[in-house]
């Protein structure tokens, strides 16, 4: 059974952003959505002091915590490990917000557009995925996985290849190697959640 | 920020605070808490605040509390209509458990408290076989009880839940919305009592109700020195309480003029005798129940995400 996974170099990582914004034209999220964001933490004392950057996105977790939390059953869970949020069941209780550990869910808040307080004809037509009141978050970019292309927006556009998608459950996989090899890590493993998405430093 | 999730107000990995939950649902924790106690305290304890056209007051405002409850979280919700949708996951959503004990303590409670209905002199709905006394009417206050117990605690269930939040990850948060819902409940019988709307003596529930608030103090005391104790995230919640943005109504409202001062007054009350401690009863009882709203809601807004690396 194929788990899509994703693992995150750290190493690799100069903080351009280029993910998150390919997650953002691919998915046509609105203003203050992003699914891909990258952190940022300054390591070290002046004067050895640098800036790490980390890249995130949902975790897809296997134990995901907003899937129990959600009241209507509006998120689930594919056979092939991702998760996603049914737009037309979710009533909006960001209850999946509060608690997902890596906040990797969005709040779909008004119909604010970029350039103003009411979306723009365009804007109302790239964002029709995001009804105001719902919750979204990353796919994993399953409609791209499902007509086969098997990499998602922001691992297509990573210029360091940094992100590295493939499948958790196939130990011949990139990911699988990458994880035995360079000791991957999950996020917050005290949450229990066995997210997805591995970090390598 | 208009749209957005919780972490994306700085992207910079620390500690995040919880923005999505705030008033509404420190209003909604706290009505539904104090509608379920009132309920539970009648039925138990036999504790009520008068009759209100023949039928209990603590039912009916228990209801009414419950009611009030479930709207504030029904206008929240960023589909409103879709709130019936909030029934479908019982098995692992604690919120969904809550929606559904709210409707079938409505449901008991409406069915039990109708035949005492009393208009102009009459009971119209005195041949219901639901009422007081009956078979399905002594059914129905036990599994109104139960849906009350529930109602009180879901929303600390919900918040213990939360491993992404660890100042509200604990057994310690529905303890303490249980102790203060039944602690807010009591105020209302004491003030009933001292201002003449109910018949019953006041005098009996002034013990109980000085062990509630200790048992608040207590429980208070433990959620912090737990987070002190515990992993950073939960300590700089800690912080924020003692000494950081919500150090005023945590202080003032929750400690002192919530718990401190309505314990002494009623330990005053318990020492001079009711009557005697009139004015000071009301003051204690009306205190119980801000201090009771504040606890939820600085519990709520001091909540942190702990950074994920």
């Amino acid at each position: 059974m194929t788990r899509w996974g994703m693992v995150l170099d750290l190493a690799r990582c100069v903080g351009c952003y280029a993910c998150s914004v390919a997650c953002k034209v691919e998915n046509g999220t609105p203003p203050g959505v992003w699914f891909a964001p990258v952190y940022e933490k300054e390591v070290g004392k002046y004067p050895q002091v640098k800036r790490m950057f980390l890249p995130t996105l949902c975790f897809h977790c296997k134990d995901a915590p907003c899937l129990k939390a959600c009241p209507t059953g509006a998120i689930n869970k594919r056979p092939d490990g991702i998760v996603l949020v049914d737009q037309e069941t979710c009533c909006g209780s960001r209850a999946c917000i509060a608690a997902c550990p890596y906040g990797a869910l969005n709040f779909v808040e008004d119909r604010a557009g970029e350039f103003g307080p009411e979306r723009l004809p365009v804007e109302e037509a790239i964002y029709n995925k995001a009804p105001v009141g719902t919750v979204q978050k990353c796919t994993f970019c399953a409609h791209r996985i499902d007509q086969g292309n098997y990499e998602p927006a922001c691992v297509q556009t990573c210029p360091t290849k940094c992100r590295i998608f493939g499948d958790l459950d196939d130990p011949t996989s990139e990911v699988s190697r990458l994880i035995r090899n360079g000791n991957g890590l999950q996020a917050r493993p005290e949450a229990g959640t066995d997210p997805s998405v591995y970090y390598l430093y | 920020m208009p749209n957005g999730n919780a972490f994306n107000q700085r992207w910079i990995m620390e500690p995040k605070r919880q923005t999505v939950w705030g008033v509404p649902h420190a209003t909604w924790f706290f009505a539904m808490g104090v509608g379920g106690a009132l309920y539970l305290n009648r039925f138990l304890f036999g504790i009520d605040l008068g009759r209100i056209l023949g039928m209990s007051a603590a039912d009916i405002l228990g209801m009414i509390l419950i009611s009030i409850g479930g709207l504030i979280l029904i206008a929240d919700l960023g589909q409103p209509l879709r709130f019936w949708k909030a029934l479908r996951n019982p098995r692992t959503s604690w919120i969904s458990v809550g929606a559904i004990c709210d409707f079938i303590f409505m449901g008991a409670d409406v069915l039990y408290v109708l035949p005492s209905l009393e208009l102009g002199g009459a009971r119209p709905l005195a041949a219901l076989p639901t009422g007081d006394g009956t078979a399905i009417g002594s059914l129905l206050q036990v599994v109104a009880a139960i849906a009350a117990f529930i109602v009180i605690v879901y929303p600390g269930l919900v918040l213990a839940s939360t491993t992404a939040i660890p100042f509200w990850n604990t057994t310690l948060i529905p303890l303490q919305f249980l102790a203060y819902a039944f602690t807010s409940a009591l105020g209302l019988a004491v003030l009933a009592g001292a201002l003449g709307l109910s018949a019953s003596d006041t005098a009996p529930i002034l013990g109980p109700t000085a062990l509630m608030l200790s048992v608040c103090l207590l429980l208070l005391v433990a959620h912090l020195l737990n987070a002190a104790n515990a992993r950073r995230t939960a300590l700089a919640s800690a912080q924020i309480l003692l000494q950081g943005d919500l150090k005023l109504p945590f202080w003032a409202g929750c400690l002192v003029l919530g718990l401190a001062a309505p314990l002494a007054l009623v330990l005053f009350a318990l020492g001079t005798g009711p009557s005697a401690a009139g004015a000071a009863l009301v003051v204690a009882a009306i205190l119980t129940l801000p201090s009771n709203f504040l606890a939820k809601y600085c519990v709520i807004r001091a909540g942190l995400y702990a950074p994920f690396l």
